[in-house]
């Protein structure tokens, strides 16, 4: 735990932490090169030619992002501007590979790409969160999410991503246990059966998680340090499937929801999607249902993409399935469980799109009191400050909690809410960090550790 | 000084148009055509249409504008309005426009007191763009060259053909302004299609194109690892 609590969100004066991940191996040799060469395999290969030859043509310098961006306005530092940090891929973009601008530089000169450009680049794309807030201010209709994604990915090709991220991909994806938290599938047993005891001391029903059904309804992927952190949520889920009567499963040979792929590699994104394709044909189920988080969530349907053949089940996240059996009036919620104020914050992935918004909202009203919404909120809301993968890496705790968690630690604040609910395994860990050390009172939960608490299961 | 405005008012002119004309144009099938591309590669083809379309309307016809930066907001917008209307409904340009292409939109044109007070708010609109520009260090911080010198020319014509219009009697000034004005409206016009003024046209289609830019190519990533002699490495 973080002792240092010396930087409080009130404070007039604010001190940047040092924002420095740390790496596994510099490259060796020129990097310029190396960044174009990536960079014109990425335009050969994917879709983002087309937005980026858009972007450099219409780019304004309107400076109207700064008003939506959470690390500008703790920072104020001219370099966390997201149309700033967007054109210094842009310029890339521009003088190599578009057929004005090199023409331009061909006769004028002008910019040309630095190792000490490509330094700042392996920074600044690290600094944004890509929570995308900044997309809906853009009159020229700049996606700097997608540009820093992007970014990331020619910067993952040469190796400069932050090491917490590759090393529990690299876990995921050829280690023995198979998943980013690397739980060996015995402890998985033991903390299930563990979690089926006190569900059962709870609520008096034998409520399972059942493993390896085969031809269930929905197999089900959680980001799987929910395991190891967030029980409730886990509980809270198992009871609300069991008092429907859904069918449903975890695979165990796969059960890792979490997809760093999409904050850093499309080739990371597309074989950690393939195993979750293999455990599900294997299980023959028929949807995937996926826990409390929005990247989870949101790489999940990009299983429309990587899926290989025909017959790509449907994506569902838990909070539309529970929305849903709560309409069908499939469970019952005691709304006089949770009397103390509660307060909603949408996860950037699941929100910023209107996608899924009313959902969780109708079902905390069918239950809770005291439900405040945080300003802005809903497509708006600010992000928790970890998006992006950045709430993995620990080295920049201090950073994303006194520097891109200030807006959320303001907001909560402003709530006087008893409880914060977060559906978002990324958004659970960096609020919790943020409230600890900004002194925020409260208690951060996921949706379903509250439905735990009020669920009402028939006997 | 005649010729030079004949020659402004003719060949320059005409070519100048045709390079806007071609070169807006050409943006636009292109990025037509890059969209579709994209859609054609990934075998997802769905889009957030209705998030795409609300963006979309919302900044053509911009309603969501003012919910940050207002002034600015205000200002940009009528700067705009101003740029666009004036020299379209402007009756001398329709008269001329009748006289040299055989069709025009005379009968919709602004009356000469509303178009002279337009070109005046447009002309302090673009000034005050300016000056915000030059006085926030964050706007500063971003600007590139063309973001000033766009400003600058574009209020131009505005300031010569006020005065035309509304200032000068004697001849000779006359057709210095005149000169000047229809110089720089042809530069605007060689300008627009290679500058950020490709926005005019290519607006439209941003969400759109970003939309479809989401949608991968689901064995690009690993292709790359082939192009990079990376194949079978393991990470």
């Amino acid at each position: 735990m973080f002792s240092d609590k010396s930087i409080a969100v009130t404070d007039e004066k604010l001190v940047i932490p040092e924002m420095k991940y740390n790496i596994e191996k510099v490259p060796e040799t020129d990097r310029v090169t190396q960044f174009l060469k990536i960079f014109a395999a990425l335009l050969k290969e994917t879709n983002y030619g087309s937005a980026l030859e858009l972007y450099t043509k219409v780019s304004a310098k309107c400076a109207k992002c700064t008003t939506s961006c959470h690390v500008f306005q703790a920072t104020k530092d001219v370099k966390d501007i997201p149309c700033y940090r967007s054109e210094l891929l842009l310029s890339v973009y521009r003088r190599y590979f578009s057929l004005e601008g090199s023409i331009y530089a061909r006769i004028f000169g002008g910019f040309e790409l630095t190792e000490e450009h490509i330094t700042q680049m392996q920074h600044s794309f690290w600094n944004c969160t890509a929570c995308r807030k900044c997309v809906l201010e853009c009159p020229s209709g700049i996606d700097h999410g997608m540009l820093t994604h992007i970014a990331r990915y020619i910067l993952a090709e040469m190796g400069l991503t932050p090491r917490a991220l590759v090393i529990s991909t690299r876990e995921q994806l050829q280690g023995e246990t198979g998943n980013t938290s690397a739980i060996p599938l015995i402890a998985l047993k033991d903390s299930l059966e563990f979690l089926e005891e006190e569900l059962k001391e709870a609520t008096g029903e034998d409520i399972k998680f059942p493993l390896d059904v085969e031809g269930a309804d929905y197999i089900f992927f959680a980001p799987v340090s929910d395991y190891l952190m967030e029980a409730e949520t886990l509980m809270g889920i198992a009871a609300v499937l069991h008092a429907a009567g859904v069918s449903w499963t975890i695979g165990t040979k796969y059960f890792d929801a979490i997809n760093y792929g999409l904050f850093y590699s499309d080739l990371v994104l597309g074989r950690v999607l393939r195993k979750m394709q293999e455990e599900t044909q294997r299980l023959k189920a028929k949807k995937v249902l996926i826990g409390e988080c929005g990247h989870a969530t949101r790489s999940a349907t990009f299983l429309k993409t990587y899926w290989q053949g025909e017959g790509c089940p449907e994506i569902v996240n838990i909070l539309q399935l529970t929305h849903q059996l709560l309409r069908e009036g499939r469970i019952k919620l005691d709304p006089t469980k949770i009397t103390e104020r509660v307060t909603y914050h949408d996860p950037c992935n699941l929100a910023r799109q209107n996608w899924i918004v009313e959902q969780p909202r109708e079902i905390i009203r069918a239950f809770c009191k005291d439900f405040v919404e945080m300003t802005p909120n809903k497509t708006e809301n600010y992000c928790c400050g970890g998006g992006g993968g950045t709430v993995s890496i620990d080295e920049i705790r201090k950073y994303r909690t006194t520097i891109s968690g200030r807006k959320k630690a303001e907001q909560i604040r402003k709530t006087e809410a008893h409880y914060v609910i977060a559906p978002c395994a990324n958004c659970k860990k960096q609020i919790r960090e943020t409230m600890e050390d900004n002194n925020v009172d409260g208690e951060l939960v996921g949706l379903h550790d509250l439905i735990l608490k009020a669920i009402v299961i028939n006997k | 000084m005649e010729d030079l405005l004949n020659f402004a008012k003719g060949p320059l002119f005409r070519f100048s148009f045709a390079v806007m004309l071609l070169g807006l144009l050409r943006l636009f099938v292109l990025s037509l055509i890059n969209g579709f591309e994209a859609k054609k590669k990934a075998p997802d083809k769905s889009i957030p249409k209705g998030y795409v379309r609300k963006l979309t309307w919302g900044y053509l016809f911009p309603i969501r504008a003012f919910r940050t930066k207002p002034i600015y907001s205000l200002v940009s917008i009528i700067f705009h309005i101003g740029f666009i209307l004036t020299p379209l409904l402007l009756y001398s340009h329709a008269l001329l426009f009748s006289e040299s292409i055989g069709f025009s939109w005379m009968g919709i044109s602004l009356s000469k007191p509303v178009a002279d007070n337009l070109a005046l708010i447009t002309i302090f609109a673009g000034i005050i763009l300016l000056l915000l520009r030059l006085t926030s260090k964050i706007t500063r911080s971003i600007s590139r060259k063309q973001d000033y010198l766009w400003l600058l020319l574009l209020v131009v014509p505005f300031i010569t053909g006020y005065v035309c219009s509304a200032v000068v009697t004697e001849p000779a000034t006359y057709k210095t302004f005149l000169t000047i004005h229809v110089l720089s409206g042809d530069f605007i016009f060689i300008f627009m299609p290679f500058t950020k003024i490709a926005h005019c046209i290519l607006l439209p289609l941003s969400q759109w194109v970003t939309a479809r830019s989401w949608k991968f190519v689901p064995e690009a990533g690993e292709n790359i690892e082939k192009i990079l002699g990376k194949e079978g490495q393991k990470l």
